[in-house]
């Protein structure tokens, strides 16, 4: 079983908390050749590997209620963006997923809500949302393709299933499109 | 009033923009609106406006909406005729349709009651009302599903800002209000289908008690009741599938938004401390605790390989044949209070020991006297008498003496 393709490199780029998805090769192709041998490698080491119905992987967290410090930026950070993209005449996914962006062109701080949501978790300005963004390339949910302008990738998604589960959670639970994620067994 | 047909459509190919800026306005105008959408036409044509206006309610384009108020609506002919021209479709509602298929429930009736009664007249009649029903069905069919597939290709071309949230709920509007209950009606099951079957039941009856000759009108009419339920099952069913995943991904990014609404709604109100964890994503963080780096585990190694080779301790397990020193005074200290028991009071505790053991060096000596004096079976006093000198074996003590008795 140790002679699993890129089982180093997987390994250290899941246990610092990153995603796997397309963009993330030849890690990517290793996992989705063979996902179960690979869930059986890391379950006795107390690691489940999880493949989300939109295909990527990532490690569940050990705790949920023990996040990092900088998750608290990500997700208003996130949602900011989830509540502009509503705005826009598009489905959200096709909206995030369907273009590039630019760092000075971010509606996080065209609104002084968005400003002061921005505030409690210590982002003042476009430098501190640059910091944020760089946070989420290390996990694998965006990817810079110039000083300025980056991309969404496919692991963004594990937003949108938070979101499903928060609007859930908040009325009748309704069968929504789209499942929460399940682990591969 | 009659309208001459020939002025109507003359007046009509002269000002044809008006008529599609009228025909594109809902609900009641007031005379001031119409006579500037004329104005704003007036450079096609070198007619009056206000000509223009008189001629839109003589040839009852324009009608009141209400007798002798001032609002006009576009006459529903005109309104109709115009819709067919644009080739722009109106959806039939499902009460249009339902009242369909109690006009057919009736006229099955009456049929029925004429084929019992062998009254020719009627079966006649009904049987051109049923006809003319159908065909008012088809074609209100034909343009509900147009009508739905337009709308379909706004959404999907549409670009301007309207939100998701709104979307959705037109969309569920169009379904909830036009697909979903449509499907109700005709399914193969559903009322028209019944009522169809009823008729057609009537209509072969007919045929065969002869009391409806024209035999190529009841044929088409049988074949146009079966088309008609089959169309009107497939154009509903093909709505149901141009909607549904319109109406899933709307309905996904609602919920989408929701959440991250309900997140933010949270933060704001609440503040980061009490936002809890349940609106964040859970991150895999692996800490490693009190594990050797490499270098660590390298200079142990080190330190194995490189340590020299030495024999191991040897044990001497032969009995000694003198009795150690230490162990002596041990044993001397031990029993030094069984011995002075006997002797107790005394008023002299070191002129007692000294003479005793004359062989015992000064630390000996001090030590079995702090042993007696500390004793807990025994009382010292220390008194104000004349200092003494006391010879050891290695020398001499100089104190006053310590009285030693029980409690």
């Amino acid at each position: 079983m140790n002679d699993l393709p890129h089982l180093g490199e997987i390994f250290d780029r899941l246990k610092r908390g990153s995603h796997l998805g397309p963009d993330d090769e030849p890690l990517y192709s290793a996992l989705t050749a063979d996902p179960d041998t690979y869930v059986r490698y890391f379950a006795p080491l107390g690691l489940q590997l999880v493949r989300h119905e939109r295909e990527f992987f990532y490690f569940e967290p050990e705790n949920p209620e023990n996040v990092p410090d900088t998750m608290p930026r990500i997700a208003v950070f996130s949602y900011i963006f989830v509540d502009h993209a509503a705005n826009q005449g598009r489905p959200i996914e096709e909206f995030i997923f369907g273009q590039n962006f630019l760092l000075t062109a971010l509606p996080h701080f065209t609104l002084d809500r968005y400003t002061a949501l921005l505030r409690q978790v210590d982002v003042h300005d476009v430098k501190g949302l640059e910091t944020v963004l760089r946070h989420m390339e290390r996990i694998g949910w965006v990817k810079w393709l110039g000083p300025d302008e980056f991309r969404f990738l496919r692991p963004f998604h594990r937003v949108f299933s938070k979101c499903i589960e928060l609007a859930q959670a908040a009325t009748i639970p309704t069968p929504v499109p789209s499942d929460p994620p399940t682990t591969t067994s | 009033m009659k309208v001459n047909a020939q002025a109507f459509f003359n007046f009509s190919a002269a000002h044809v923009p008006l008529l599609r800026q009228l025909a594109e306005r809902t609900g009641e105008l007031s005379a001031g609106e119409v006579m500037r959408l004329v104005r704003e036409q007036a450079d096609a044509h070198e007619e009056l406006p206000e000509t223009t206006w008189r001629r839109l309610r003589e040839y009852q384009i324009l009608v009141p909406s209400e007798p002798g108020g001032e609002f006009y609506l576009l006459a529903e002919p005109v309104a109709r005729l115009l819709t067919y021209l644009h080739n722009n479709a109106n959806p039939a509602t499902p009460e249009m349709i339902r009242g369909y298929v109690q006009s057919l429930d009736t006229l099955a009736k009456q049929l029925a009651s004429a084929l019992e009664s062998e009254n020719v007249m009627v079966v006649g009649l009904a049987f051109n009302e049923i006809s003319l029903t159908l065909r008012r069905i088809h074609a209100d069919l034909d343009e509900t599903h147009q009508a739905i597939l337009a709308e379909v290709g706004r959404y999907k071309t549409e670009r301007q800002r309207v939100s998701v949230r709104e979307k959705f709920r037109r969309i569920v509007y169009w379904m909830e209000r036009y697909v979903e209950p449509m499907i109700e009606i005709v399914r193969a099951d559903g009322p028209l289908r019944e009522t169809f079957d009823e008729v057609d039941r009537l209509l072969r009856g007919a045929r065969e008690q002869a009391l409806f000759n024209d035999h190529p009108a009841l044929e088409r009419n049988l074949r146009f009741l079966r088309l008609v339920g089959a169309h009107a099952l497939r154009v509903f069913v093909q709505c149901r599938k141009e909607i549904q995943p319109l109406y899933e991904s709307l309905r996904r990014s609602t919920f989408i938004a929701e959440g991250a609404s309900r997140a933010l709604e949270k933060l704001q109100s609440e503040g980061l401390a009490n936002w809890g964890t349940a609106p964040l994503i859970g991150i895999c963080s692996l800490r490693f605790q009190n594990v050797p780096g490499d270098a660590a585990i390298a200079m142990a190694l080190r330190r194995v390989i490189e340590h020299p080779p030495e024999p191991p301790p040897v044990l001497d397990l032969t009995s000694e044949e003198t009795t150690p020193d230490e162990l002596v005074r041990r044993l001397w200290l031990d029993q030094l209070p069984y011995h002075v028991r006997p002797e107790l009071p005394l008023s002299d505790l070191l002129d007692w020991i000294v003479k005793r053991h004359p062989e015992k060096d000064t630390s000996v000596i001090l030590a079995g006297f702090t042993a007696l004096v500390f004793h807990n079976e025994f009382e010292a006093r220390f008194s104000d008498a004349k200092p003494n000198e006391y010879a050891t074996a290695n020398g001499a003590i100089n104190a006053r003496p310590v009285q030693l008795k029980s409690p």
